[in-house]
């Protein structure tokens, strides 16, 4: 009886062996294809390797040129404030000028008034304003005067539109940081693939913090609608409770 | 009350936006630094500054930064500050207040919401 029992086991086992040359004949040819994958990848994981190390290596390039781009916009900028401060000059001692003609001409008027009212020659007087032109010149001047007003409003308006100078720097800022991110990861990816020590790279962390010379989130919005939310927020910070919020408070307790 | 502000902006451009704007509204005295630790040192040596404008992203030492250090120091701490920022963020504009900011401004800004903000806080501090 234990003999029959021993026999069934061999041809149990035999039969386990045989199943498993069975799978070892199916799974050979898998192998056989990973490595001819495997061989057919190598080159084309050199490729990538040589090509992440050309892009790593042109990174630090981009990055100062991001840096030229916005230095060269603060320059542009201060050299239109430069003008546009030198604009506002002239246009104020024009306005001045404008101005003291205008006081000019009220003398003249005065002193025309005195001189026809001690001499009891009004109607000389009026004619004399008439061919002075007095009126008239008035008119011009008030006429430059508000031009100059609109004009130096508008050069207002150029210099609070050229904030974007400053907000478009801080973005070049945040798309600098981004590739200086890559550009550790690029390069921490290289040290891996030459087996090298990473422990440096690994710990290079980029979070954006708040104390950053930049606001990643910056961007130009003239209808100022962050600007109403401030005011709601600073609003509620500030005003004092109504009696029936304070008396909900003591509900509450 | 003659006020002499402090604009504190590491960018050149916004400083003399600033200063424009200040002058658009009537106010000529100022005085400006780059970042906050450049701030801290000029509220240490000239006691005539009495309002203070400040961005919040700058190097060394933040608009934020600075105003905490502002309020922990006895000398200078009750101080108005107005900051202006392009941080819009609900959450950002909550985190100014708690760190006692007087008002707040997102850029882009006029010299009018300039002059709002000031008065505003001129009429609350006194």
């Amino acid at each position: 009886m234990s003999s029959v029992t021993n026999m069934q086991n061999i041809f149990q086992k035999l039969g386990d062996l045989k199943s498993f040359f069975l799978f070892g004949q199916k799974i050979i040819p898998t192998f056989q294809m990973i490595i001819d994958f495997m061989q057919d990848t190598v080159p084309l994981l050199e490729n990538v390797n040589q090509s992440i190390q050309d892009s790593t290596s042109k990174i630090p390039k981009a990055a100062l040129q991001l840096n030229s781009v916005t230095n060269a916009t603060e320059i542009a900028t201060t050299e239109i404030l430069d003008t546009i401060d030198g604009i506002d000059n002239e246009l104020t001692t024009i306005k001045s000028c404008l101005d003291t003609l205008g006081t000019h001409i009220r003398q003249q008027r005065t002193v025309i008034n005195d001189i026809s009212g001690k001499m009891n020659q009004r109607e000389l007087a009026e004619d004399l304003k008439k061919k002075l032109n007095h009126e008239s010149i008035e008119g011009e001047i008030g006429t430059a005067s508000s031009k100059i007003d609109k004009i130096q409003e508008g050069m207002m308006n150029i210099t609070l539109s050229l904030q974007v100078q400053d907000i478009t720097a801080q973005q070049l800022s945040s798309v600098n940081h981004l590739i200086q991110s890559i550009q550790f990861r690029l390069s921490s990816l290289l040290t891996d693939m030459n087996n090298k020590d990473n422990r440096d790279s690994r710990d290079f962390e980029q979070e954006i913090s708040k104390n950053a010379a930049f606001n990643p989130d910056a961007h130009y919005d003239k209808e100022h609608k962050s600007q109403e939310l401030a005011d709601q927020l600073v609003t509620n910070n500030f005003s004092k409770p109504s009696q029936e919020e304070i008396d909900q408070l003591f509900a509450q307790k | 009350m003659a006020l002499k502000f402090l604009i504190v902006d590491d960018s050149v451009t916004m400083r003399r936006i600033v200063a424009n704007s200040l002058k658009t509204i009537g106010h000529d005295s100022y005085s400006e630094a780059g970042d906050g630790r450049e701030a801290l040192a000029k509220l240490n040596s000239d006691n005539t500054i009495n309002f203070v404008i400040t961005d919040w992203n700058m190097p060394e030492l933040s608009g934020l930064g600075l105003v905490r250090s502002i309020r922990s120091e006895p000398k200078y701490g009750s101080i108005p500050i107005l900051m202006v920022t392009t941080r819009g963020l609900k959450e950002d504009i909550i985190e100014a207040l708690n760190a006692k900011v007087n008002n707040y401004i997102v850029k882009p800004f006029t010299p009018q919401i300039l002059k709002d903000k000031i008065e505003q806080i001129i009429s609350t501090v006194g």
